[in-house]
């Protein structure tokens, strides 16, 4: 958690999020499938994934999206409010694989009195190769209101 | 063959009643992630960042597969996904989640009693190197027992032959 505030006027474009790292591991996927009950087999079966043609049980499409999440929500505290938030599965990602999570800001605006942050976000493995990319729009409190 | 577009707006939405959201359901999503930020835990903590007490990780809602108390073992299909979440033209297919966009509303609180409605948009095929894939993408709206938004989740499932 990043426990300091960040107000809109903080925020420069251009600027870059504080970096996630996560390392999901077979627990992990075990108890996502679990609390989100999902039954398909590859992600927790590994002799299935493999005659499914993948290396080893899959990392979850919505777990990747909740990585992506996470990094948001320590970045903005918890004053920000998110707006939207999209992503893709475009890489595999399987237990052991070093996730990280980072994300750039690409715009901010002033919309119907709401302090908008526009973010580019992607979730890369220890390779390099993009697992998740996608975008969020959030709202951050601002120095303005506050006085 | 895929059906045309106007054959798959016509198709009727799926209501999902889910029913009521506890605080221990999404605080055992958020352990899940790793993401213990106290605005999921603690109420003071999130009265502080202007809700009402603990709200639910935000992705919690969309990421739930199912809400009902089954399916039955037998009755899931072989690679263990519900049936009845699928498109006929992709069940029996290996699937993958291809991509997801959230718009959100109001958080979703402990005591919320929510509705999801699941829409079929569109189904489309594409080359790819190795095989023809299946896209099919489904708009499902939540909303609580006053009607209000929490999420709208337009997703692409991925078949694959």
């Amino acid at each position: 958690m990043n426990p300091s505030e960040i107000f809109f006027e903080d925020v420069a474009v251009g600027a870059e999020l504080p970096a996630l790292v996560k390392v999901p591991t077979t627990v992990q996927l075990f108890r996502y499938s679990a609390v989100t009950w999902n039954a398909h087999r590859i992600h927790y079966e590994k002799e299935y994934a493999i005659k499914e043609g993948h290396p080893d049980v899959l990392v979850q499409a919505h777990l990747h999206g909740a990585f992506l999440l996470q990094m948001i929500g320590d970045w903005m505290g918890p004053r920000g409010r998110l707006v939207r938030f999209g992503w893709s599965n475009r890489g595999r990602a399987i237990p052991g694989d070093t996730l990280t999570c980072t994300g750039r800001v690409i715009d901010k605006r002033v919309v119907d009195g709401q302090h908008l942050v526009d973010l580019e976000i992607v979730e890369t493995n220890q390779r390099g190769e993009v697992c998740a990319p996608g975008q969020a729009t959030v709202a951050l409190p601002s120095q303005e209101a506050r006085q | 063959m895929l059906p045309s577009k106007d054959e798959i707006v016509q198709r009727p939405e799926l209501v999902y009643p889910i029913g009521e959201v506890t605080a221990l359901m999404f605080q055992r999503y958020a352990i899940a992630v790793g993401d213990l930020n106290p605005i999921y835990f603690d109420d003071a903590a999130a009265r502080a960042a202007g809700y009402p007490g603990i709200v639910a990780p935000a992705n919690f809602l969309t990421s739930v597969l199912g809400w009902q108390a089954g399916p039955a073992e037998p009755d899931l299909l072989a690679d263990g996904t519900e049936a009845r979440i699928l498109v006929p033209e992709i069940r029996g297919l290996r699937l993958m989640g291809g991509g997801h966009d959230l718009t959100f509303g109001q958080p979703v609180v402990p005591g919320a009693v929510v509705t999801a409605r699941r829409k079929l948009v569109d189904l489309y095929e594409r080359q790819a190197k190795f095989g023809l894939l299946t896209f099919a993408v489904s708009d499902i709206v939540y909303t609580d027992q006053r009607g209000e938004h929490l999420v709208t989740c337009r997703e692409t499932v991925i078949a694959a032959k």
